[in-house]
């Protein structure tokens, strides 16, 4: 990985001459060596840290012809180097290998102006584009077998991060990739780790990096301020996705009010308790301690809600495995909340249609095999992000459609989010100074090897495990008493 | 993976000593010999821990920031990474991989106010190269893996975490920073080293409590002998002697 036997000086010279080009026509030709073994095709999205590529290995690479997505980290804005969001990408996804995850296949940095490449493997289509493709042109739902393939996977690589300590913090439809034709066909690949964080032993609380997750597939807890949230966070997202495969519409869709640092989303609130009826005390104990339900008795306690029924939005039977499975994952007490590892195991997924590997091809005879579109390509982009005929974008809303309406003469616009994702929010800065958390030193027991007390096997199941709703803190080994402090 | 050390890169990267122990060849053009090439890293550990006072950070920033530095020079020499960038930079980048960021501007300026020549002014700018410089030498694996959360672990369970066992083992553990010591064996055997020096210092026997946790109590006295020679040596090292193999880096070969 990287180009450690480029000298500096070479990757200096070759982009200053490309630099110096750009101009003349946007011309190619001098490039910093490693991206020389790139045929870039074109911009596939962009977003607050940067732009995505889509490029094909070249010759005489042996996998020629290889798509790639090329993720350009512009340097942070606030003159601070490497921006935080892409150490935490690439430091997580270096260590971590899943087929459910999206593969880092290079790291490369181009020294001049301080960029930063992530090269992964390059996905077809993402839910954002599949459900899409559904609601707007083929007008049918999507069967079974690929919802319950997609959801499967989903979950399968989400109980892989989980059970190593990390919260993926974002996921939402466009940020689920699924690949296209090629020996991973219909594979899912979880990407945009920008946000994602190591929950093991963190030096502060999680919410100090700001707030986190696309409102519309934002956790309640999150809404209502929690500080300590797990990765139960994620699995509300799921269940959301999960009902909007089975919808095709986003299921909580609250409007969010923007430029507010405060995590408080009424309105996002107010969607959510119109399906899902009221949180109680007695159903979720914590809620009490949420601040911002302390901090809004009149808003959100002193409305009363006309429950819709979430069967009735989803059109599921109250009595069936996917309605059950669906509840349990929108469940409002995150303690209580189905994990990833527990859903893997629901009675949804042993039924027919069985899940399959390739979501996209049902293995029933006779159904019908849907050609998704591929993905716009905008070929006027040149990987210092110069462009000659841009039409003008508007980067705002949750997965704004960006198709149609933009669209100049065949030439197809790139959505704001999708390739190798990008997070819309950007974590808060973070102060120097960290006094108030010299207190809280790991103590969990995740890298070390205990060869008595807690055996191995007991550990794993205990990461995957959600037994014990009176610490506060699910997905915790239960005996570990110290870890309330985090 | 990311919380399991077994499948982490660090474990995949552990060198032997040996190779550890390697002058890159244009710091030997230098005259640098090994002893000059690990005095030079002690000096800049400490360097790390005095600038980490400064603006304030955890005992992991700086041991991550640590880390970093020694696995920089597996790779890299001295001549072309000079210690005094690398130094603050490896904190940043720690900083930044353990979400406690330091800002660039910040190190700048207690660089400076620590400082006593005018030889090297770095800015702002130096650091942040010199950041990518390091990320791609590391070939980005930043995640690290400590003795301190064994530590904290393994205290209370041989009964040793009474105040003054977990300042002398704590102290101890960050004292393992000055060696190689990260690079070379995986941490919670470092944890283990340090608890029993401790016991043998403080006169409390812990055998028992060693032999049922059934690791390699060889690997763990070897790993305390070379503690223990280190203070030892320790004694002997003297201010000019760090200085003159800095000033060998300063020389035209």
């Amino acid at each position: 990985m990287g180009d450690n036997n480029n000298t500096n000086r070479g990757l200096v010279s070759a982009n200053a001459a490309a630099n110096s080009n750009r101009n003349n026509n946007g011309s190619h030709h001098k490039k910093p060596e490693w991206l020389q073994q790139y045929d870039l095709i074109g911009k596939i999205g962009e977003g607050t840290y940067g732009l995505v590529f889509l490029a094909k290995i070249k010759p005489p690479s042996p996998s020629r012809g290889k798509s790639i997505a090329i993720k350009k980290f512009k340097q942070s804005k606030d003159g601070d180097g490497v921006s935080p969001t892409a150490i935490r990408e690439i430091m997580l996804l270096r260590e971590i290998t899943h087929e459910n995850v999206v593969k880092l296949v290079n790291v490369h940095i181009n020294h001049t102006d301080m960029s930063l490449y992530l090269a992964f493997d390059y996905a077809e289509h993402d839910l954002y584009e599949i459900i899409r493709h559904h609601r707007d042109k083929a007008n049918h739902p999507l069967n079974q077998y690929t919802v319950k393939s997609l959801l499967w996977q989903l979950l399968n690589g989400l109980n892989y991060l989980h059970s190593n300590w990390i919260i993926h913090r974002d996921l939402k439809p466009s940020n689920i990739l699924v690949m296209g034709e090629g020996e991973e066909q219909g594979l899912v690949k979880i990407a945009d780790f920008g946000l994602a964080r190591i929950y093991q032993a963190p030096l502060k609380p999680l919410s100090e990096n700001g707030v986190v997750v696309t409102i519309w597939y934002r956790a309640p807890e999150l809404l209502l301020g929690a500080k300590h949230y797990t990765s139960a966070v994620d699995m509300w997202a799921v269940g959301c996705i999960f009902a909007e495969l089975l919808t095709l519409k986003p299921l909580f869709q609250g409007q969010e009010v923007k430029g507010n640092p405060n995590p408080f989303q009424l309105d996002q609130l107010d969607k959510i308790f119109k399906v899902l009826g009221h949180p109680t005390v007695e159903k979720w104990p914590t809620l009490a301690n949420l601040p911002h339900w302390q901090q809004d008795l009149q808003h959100i306690q002193g409305h009363k809600y006309d429950t819709a029924g979430l069967f009735n939005v989803v059109h599921l039977s109250p009595k069936s495995p996917a309605y059950d499975l669906l509840s349990k994952m929108l469940e409002y007490d995150p303690r209580k909340r189905i994990t990833a590892a527990q859903a893997l195991e629901h009675e949804y997924f042993r039924l027919e249609p069985l899940p399959g590997y390739n979501a996209l091809v049902p293995i029933q005879p006779g159904e019908k095999v849907i050609n998704y579109p591929t993905r716009p390509v905008d070929t006027t982009t040149d990987f210092e992000g110069t462009t000659s005929l841009q039409p003008p974008q508007t980067a705002s809303g949750n997965a704004v459609n960006m198709q149609g309406a933009h669209a100049v003469a065949g030439r197809s616009v790139p959505r704001p989010m999708i390739g190798v994702g990008m997070p819309r929010m950007p974590p808060q800065g973070m102060g120097p100074y960290n006094l108030a958390s010299q207190a809280g030193m790991g103590m969990n027991p995740g890298g070390i090897p205990m060869q008595r007390g807690v055996s191995a096997q007991a550990h794993q199941q205990q990461q995957l495990r959600r037994k014990d709703p009176g610490m506060g803190m699910p997905g915790y080994p239960p005996q570990q008493k110290q870890q309330r402090r985090y | 993976m990311a919380a399991n050390f077994w499948t982490s890169s660090h474990y995949k990267q552990l060198m032997d000593q040996e190779e550890v122990d390697v002058v890159q060849s244009l710091d030997k053009d230098r005259g640098i010999t090994l002893e000059d090439f690990k005095l030079i890293k002690m000096h800049m550990a400490n360097y790390i821990l005095k600038l980490a006072q400064h603006v304030k950070v955890r005992q992991r920033v700086i041991a991550t920031a640590i880390t970093y530095m020694r696995r920089v020079y597996t790779r890299k020499s001295m001549t072309e990474y000079d210690p005094r960038l690398v130094t603050p930079a490896c904190l940043h980048l720690a900083s930044k991989a353990e979400e406690s960021t330091v800002q660039a501007r910040l190190l700048v300026f207690y660089l400076k106010k620590i400082q006593s020549d005018d030889k090297h002014k770095y800015e702002i700018k130096h650091i942040l190269e010199m950041e990518m410089k390091i990320l791609e030498a590391l070939d980005y694996y930043l995640v690290v893996f400590h003795p301190y959360r064994a530590l904290s672990q393994l205290l209370p369970d041989a009964g040793l975490n009474d105040i003054s066992m977990t300042q002398l083992t704590w102290g101890l553990v960050n004292d393992t920073y000055k060696m190689d010591l990260i690079l070379v064996h995986p941490p919670y055997l470092i944890a283990l080293a340090c608890i029993y020096i401790a016991s043998v210092l403080r006169e409390k026997d812990t055998t028992a409590w060693f032999e049922e946790l059934h690791v390699d109590m060889n690997v763990v006295k070897n790993i305390s002998i070379e503690i223990l020679d280190f203070y030892e040596n320790h004694r002997m090292i003297t201010e000019e002697r760090i200085l003159s193999a800095l000033n060998k880096l300063s020389m035209k070969p």
